[in-house]
């Protein structure tokens, strides 16, 4: 039913027993590069609280353009981060908006490589920040419309393998959140239920209720419901 | 539908003006779709309306609902697997039904969950249609069996065009990219809200619901971004009792 893309067939193929983050991130960049039309991809933790960090780059030139956004302090991928909005630019020459907003990290790219255009993607569970996967191509141009798709499905399918790495409970078990279930409503609300409950941030919130989950051998969308319904609260001890 | 023709024409430029209104610089297309689906409820006779929108994987994901009750949402996402929804997005066409007591061989979960959880009868589902794709869908449901006036269609259509304007950007429209970075973040601003409804719920000891009614009454008050406030209370850097009064006894002894 689905029209799945080739990047996201390939990242759904990725062993379910990856259990370092570093390693993910890498085979995500590597499926990026194989399936879409980009000559480097890397990804990178930077939320506003935690530090800066890149998990993973295909080679030296994407690992470049993580410094350059982290030592400049602006760039694509920060702004990804910030809005939570996909940030696409065709030619770094060109002058535009985007480059406008960080005229530094352009004219730094610029001068330090071969890179004409990039494209940055949050990887994102609503208000939870994973990271941002940014891609990079040296010929200048738009992706086009099933290129975007491809690649906004990737960063979609790669979001939640990272959000189910991230919250996965010790003790082992389906690695990732099923698409289906991951956009129920429910499981958002019971998240931010839980997260006032235990006074904890949402990712840390839905690893409580996956590990609850895993404990009674429940669905994660019945736990979710239990909590929405008031039949369940999470406590420090609870479990 | 008795209402003069003359009221609900001043009625019906009202909202494309308000609307119109929305869609300045930097608008939220959460904060459009949430008042559009309210304008269809007020407008056509119809008792709920839904947006549905196809992510980048072409399934359908429920984004805005004329009532935030669970089961409205429900209604909508249970039609990532099939519905009038899902036909009318895969389509691109209108699909309506007049009464779905009948339509149980065509979307049996679909007919079996709105027998379940609500009185509805009929449903419409119209194309959100760019360059003859559809990248989502608007879905009327009534109370009464019968099909819409041809007029009434008509308006649900326009109203179903200003979503699909608004999602896609003027620019984005003459780059050609259907798949605009505003769908995207559309999508991921549903989630938001959904953290931070269960965030007050637990905060104000309301439900789901109730919260997100004080939610988008203070931000309409205050001229707010909708998804912008429910970014900050999702991430708890929001002062809440600026929503929710502490004036609870409980909450005033601490």
């Amino acid at each position: 039913m689905a029209d799945l893309g080739v990047v996201t067939k390939a990242l759904l193929a990725i062993a379910r027993d990856t259990s370092d983050d570093r390693v993910l991130a890498t085979r995500i960049c590597r499926a990026c590069v194989e399936g879409l039309d980009v000559d480097g991809a890397a990804i990178s933790l930077l939320t506003a609280r935690t530090a800066r960090q890149t998990l993973a780059a295909t080679d030296e030139t994407a690992e470049l353009l993580e410094d350059l956004q982290f030592t400049l302090n602006e760039g694509a991928c920060m702004e990804a981060a910030r809005t939570g909005n996909p940030v696409l630019v065709a030619d770094l020459r060109q002058s535009s908006s985007h480059v406008a907003r960080w005229p530094m990290f352009a004219a730094a790219v610029l001068e330090r490589s071969a890179v004409r255009a990039v494209f940055a993607l949050p990887l994102q569970w609503g208000a939870v920040n994973l990271g941002v996967l940014d891609l990079y191509r040296r010929k200048p141009g738009a992706l086009d419309d099933a290129q975007l798709r491809d690649a906004i499905a990737a960063a979609d399918a790669a979001a939640l393998m990272m959000l189910g790495l991230r919250t996965e409970p010790d003790h082992g078990g389906a690695a990732w959140l099923d698409h289906a279930v991951a956009y129920r409503a429910e499981i958002h609300q019971a998240t931010g239920m839980v997260s006032v409950q235990l006074d904890v941030p949402a990712a840390e919130a839905l690893a409580r209720l996956r590990a609850h989950a895993f404990l009674h051998d429940q669905l994660l969308i019945d736990v979710a419901h239990d909590v929405v319904s008031r039949r369940l609260t999470f406590t420090e001890d609870l479990d | 539908m008795d209402r003069s023709s003359n009221e609900r024409e001043e009625l019906a430029s009202r909202a494309f003006v308000t609307l119109a209104d929305t869609l300045v610089d930097d608008y939220d297309i959460i904060d459009l779709l949430d008042r559009l689906v309210g304008f269809c409820v007020e407008l056509l006779p119809t008792d709920a309306a839904g947006i549905v929108l196809g992510d980048a994987r072409r399934e359908l994901r429920a984004v805005a609902a004329s009532e935030e009750a669970a089961h409205m949402m429900e209604l909508l996402q249970l039609q990532a697997d099939e519905g009038p929804c899902l036909d009318c997005f895969q389509t691109a066409t209108a699909v309506s039904v007049a009464d779905l007591t009948a339509a149980s061989d065509r979307w049996p979960s679909f007919v079996a969950a709105v027998e379940q959880r609500t009185d509805f009868r009929s449903v419409h589902a119209l194309p959100l249609r760019l360059r003859g794709r559809a990248i989502g869908a608007l879905n009327l449901f009534g109370e009464v069996a019968g099909l819409l006036p041809q007029r009434d269609l008509a308006l649900g259509q326009a109203l179903a065009d200003v979503a699909t304007i608004g999602i896609l950007q003027e620019q984005a429209i003459r780059r050609g990219e259907v798949l605009g970075e505003q769908l995207q973040l559309a999508l991921n601003s549903r989630v938001v809200i959904e953290q931070a409804k269960g965030v007050m719920a637990q905060y104000a000891g309301i439900t789901t619901d109730a919260a997100f009614e004080r939610l988008r009454s203070y931000v309409r008050s205050h001229d707010l971004r909708l998804s912008d406030v429910a970014r900050r209370i999702a991430e708890k850097e929001f002062d809440l009792t600026e929503i929710i009064p502490p004036s609870t006894p409980s909450r005033r002894r601490r």
